[in-house]
């Protein structure tokens, strides 16, 4: 069989890209909703981690050091099996809470690493200047924040795209999952399993892209006034 | 009426107590330089009045309201009228120096900002930095900064200044420039309050010190007052740069090795070079032996005080001992002893009192 036949087979026949592409959707949608929901309960948990009160800082330490300490498809089996079993929710959805739970404790610590790298001064600078706390929070210290946590956000993003991989444990027909089916189908695993990466690395360096675009967009502003 | 009151204000963290009830009142266009060593409570004070630091006690007007009662936008608003420099300038770091400028005024005072980018700019004209004021503040330099932070302020139209060390973060071919700039303020009769380590500085533009110590203002005064006449022993020891290395010896062992580290240490702070050092060290010894020998010969009630000091004006070293026992005068012996012998080869000037049944020595080296 000649490479063309190969390709023939593993992407065109029985419209196979159909299934890829539905799997990289399922890739694609479980990944955007576990981060969205992720990065906003990883703020909360950040703003219990850096409280004053022992209890909630606690609660919030604690959250973060199994949830980072611990594999996600030990989680994905624990919620998949045991915490939503009986509770008839889309299996996709329990990888959507699964996926957000862990990137909530990675966005936790990094947004608390953030915060300690921000300029205080900077803030107390506002306050003198007659801004009120949340104000000063709001316009001087979150932009550092976010221009600190920016690069390793995006490396938190790509991960999570990479571990949602896993979810075929749980009968979610994903990225992985359409390319093991097809590379079993078509028995052309090694060729089959190198495209399924390459797809995986054209996600990620879109990822890659989008943030080293805004990066540009920004020193591009920067550059022509300075 | 005063502009700013400050009536008992005390701040401990944790059990260290660095403000224990300072009062002061500063009227409309007065200058204050606030000196004293470091940890002295200097830059906590001016950080308290700005309530950046929550007191524990006291009460602290600014133009007859109280900043330690206000809360929330109350606090805000009472904050406005008071405009603070920092040691490290905390730029706003993700704007441009013009929205570093005009942020506040347009935020909170609701100022249009073609407004306030005029103002802003006749600011900038003012420091001499007009044509950075579309730089970002991480390309400028560090008394570029600091000018532009002043400006911040000014934007706001203060009452009072508060200078937490502006300059002393900066190059010091940098401290002119932004020593210029409050100069300038100073002649508009801006009120300003300036802990500073630049003495010649604060002698210049003040009209009052503050030296701060134990706790407290120790000593004020006009500049002349606390610089050329200071009343009180830490702000002589202060202004004249003196500081002072003593040791107690209280038995005939004592640690010999402990007292030459502490020359040593006390030497190499005041860039003696090795052999000055080494021969201040061998002068205290030959002395204190010498003491020992005849002042305490048989006894045991040794009570001897060294105390070292340089001052820089006239790059000197003395040496003073206070200590009981017999009346001896090691100069004015038939004979000199060694160690005498080796004083006189060394010192500029030997002088010894016998007073209150103690012997004073004092050395010049």
């Amino acid at each position: 069989m000649t490479l063309s036949d190969k390709l023939y087979t593993i992407l065109i026949k029985g419209n196979s890209w159909k299934t890829i592409l539905g799997g990289l959707w399922v890739t694609v949608q479980i990944s955007a909703l576990a981060l969205l929901l992720g990065t906003l309960l990883g703020a909360l948990i950040c703003l219990m981690r850096t409280r004053k009160n022992p209890v909630v800082r606690t609660i919030a330490s604690v959250y973060i050091a199994i949830l980072r300490g611990t594999p996600v498809l030990m989680l994905l089996l624990l919620l998949y099996y045991g915490v939503f079993a009986r509770a008839g929710i889309a299996p996709v959805m329990v990888a959507v809470i699964t996926f957000a739970l862990n990137v909530s404790a990675h966005v936790a610590e990094l947004l608390r690493s953030a915060l300690e790298a921000a300029d205080r001064g900077q803030a107390e600078a506002a306050r003198t200047l007659g801004f009120s706390a949340w104000d000063a929070f709001r316009l001087i210290t979150l932009p550092q924040v976010l221009r600190i946590a920016k690069p390793v956000y995006q490396s938190t993003i790509v991960n999570l795209i990479q571990w949602t991989s896993v979810v075929g444990y749980v009968t979610i027909t994903d990225l992985t999952r359409v390319i093991n089916n097809i590379a079993s189908r078509t028995m052309q695993p090694l060729l089959t399993i190198i495209i399924g990466m390459l797809i995986y690395l054209a996600l990620s360096y879109t990822v890659f892209g989008i943030f080293a675009l805004t990066d540009k967009i920004k020193a591009r502003k920067r550059g022509v006034v300075s | 009426m005063s502009l700013v009151e400050v009536k008992g204000l005390k701040k401990s963290f944790g059990s260290l107590e660095v403000l224990k009830g300072v009062d002061l009142s500063v009227v409309q266009g007065e200058r204050i330089a606030i000196i004293g060593g470091s940890g002295c409570g200097k830059s906590v004070f001016l950080r308290s009045m700005a309530l950046l630091e929550k007191p524990d006690a006291g009460q602290i007007l600014i133009d007859g309201r109280d900043i330690t009662a206000a809360k929330g936008s109350q606090l805000d608003e009472i904050r406005r009228s008071m405009g603070m420099v920092f040691q490290k300038f905390h730029l706003f770091s993700e704007m441009d120096v013009m929205d570093n400028l005009c942020l506040a005024p347009t935020r909170i005072l609701k100022m249009p900002r073609a407004n306030a980018e005029k103002k802003a700019m006749e600011l900038l004209s003012q420091v001499g930095l007009a044509a950075r004021a579309h730089a970002w503040p991480t390309v400028l330099s560090g008394g570029q900064q600091q000018r532009i932070a002043i400006c911040r302020c000014l934007m706001m139209e203060p009452k009072v200044l508060l200078f937490d060390e502006p300059t002393s973060a900066l190059d010091p071919t940098m401290v002119g420039e932004v020593l210029a700039v409050i100069r300038m303020l100073a002649k508009r009769d801006m009120t300003m309050l300036i802990v500073t380590h630049e003495m010649n500085f604060a002698r210049e533009v003040a009209n009052r010190v503050l030296f701060l110590a134990d706790g407290g203002i120790y000593e004020q005064g006009t500049p002349t007052e606390i610089f050329d006449h200071p009343q009180r022993e830490k702000t002589v020891a202060f202004i004249h740069k003196i500081k002072y290395f003593t040791y107690e010896i209280r038995e005939r062992q004592f640690d010999l090795m402990q007292m030459h580290g502490g020359i040593q240490n006390f030497g190499e702070k005041y860039g003696l070079d090795e052999e000055r050092n080494f021969r201040l060290q061998l002068c205290c010894e030959e002395l204190i032996y010498e003491l020992l020998d005849h002042c305490y010969a048989g006894r045991k009630d040794i009570d001897i005080k060294l105390s070292v000091s340089h001052a820089e004006s006239d790059d000197t070293t003395q040496i003073a001992i206070d200590c009981g026992g017999m009346a001896y005068n090691p100069f004015e012996q038939e004979e000199d002893s060694l160690g005498v012998t080796i004083l006189r080869n060394m010192s500029k000037q030997m002088e010894y009192r016998h007073t209150d049944n103690r012997n004073q020595i004092n050395i010049t080296l």
